[in-house]
């Protein structure tokens, strides 16, 4: 798994890939948290992640809870289906905003 | 039964993950319940793992089985841990599954995600070893023409 992080168009974006699981949850939390402060709004690509057990759920938790605290937004970007399933299962999916592609989640920001 | 054993250490859920997914899309699982069972198979080694052996300050295997039989794609995560069963913890409710995400407890979502995502989940303590069970239906072949 790896985790970056950029600024499209001032927004801040942070990039996994590979799996998220309880050995790489921890790496995945500190580029986000790194990632969010002073912001309000993140975009999290998850395109290229092919699984993501309940640690990863929980540091999706956190990032919601910073950024809800400031009034903010999280925003997904290519979760698969597997992994959204999982998300509705377990009453997370209705918090975040899902979205397709990359340019579907920098309009949906900047439309704010 | 086909086994491997693994270093109970977090390495370790990379590689069983990838043996699960190959025999089950060998045994002829689609998709969509190969992903539930890795992560179910994963939620459960991380538990052996991180409460059996990592926070007793021990080490130990967690052996990895699995069979194809009966309709049935079998897999078994054995380890040498304290008895642990995972389905005599209290499993989240559906309340806790609707209050919002700043209300959550962290955690409790491993042993539903496997619950729920697998046919027929079962343990039991056998010679000093904790076995925890994942079976999912395989779908019928065809009839031969």
């Amino acid at each position: 798994m790896t985790a970056t992080t950029s600024t499209v168009e001032d927004i801040t974006v942070v990039t996994a890939e590979g799996s998220i699981d309880s050995k790489t949850a921890g790496e995945f939390e500190r580029t986000a948290l790194t990632a969010i402060q002073g912001q309000r709004e993140v975009i999290i690509d998850l395109t290229q992640v092919d699984f993501l057990s309940s640690a990863g759920l929980r540091v999706l938790l956190v990032v919601y809870r910073q950024l809800k605290a400031k009034n903010g937004q999280v925003v997904l970007v290519g979760t698969s289906e597997d992994i959204k399933d999982v998300m509705s299962d377990t009453g997370f999916l209705s918090f975040f905003s899902t979205v397709d592609t990359l340019a579907q989640g920098l309009a949906l920001l900047q439309a704010k | 039964m086909e086994r491997i054993t693994f270093a109970g250490t977090l390495d370790a859920l990379d590689g069983i993950r990838r043996v699960v997914k190959a025999q089950a899309e060998e045994a002829g699982l689609a998709r969509k319940p190969t992903y539930n069972l890795l992560l179910a198979v994963d939620e459960i080694a991380t538990n052996i793992i991180t409460h059996g052996y990592e926070e007793n300050n021990l080490s130990g295997p967690v052996d990895l089985l699995t069979d194809c039989s009966n309709e049935c794609f079998t897999v078994v995560l054995e380890d040498e841990a304290p008895a642990f069963d995972p389905l005599h913890h209290q499993l989240p409710t559906d309340e806790l599954f609707a209050r919002p995400l700043e209300e959550r407890p962290i955690g409790g979502m491993g042993i539903h995600l496997t619950i729920k995502g697998v046919d027929k989940f079962s343990y039991e303590y056998l010679g000093g070893r904790n076995r925890n069970i994942f079976c999912m239906n395989v779908p019928e072949l065809p009839p031969a023409p």
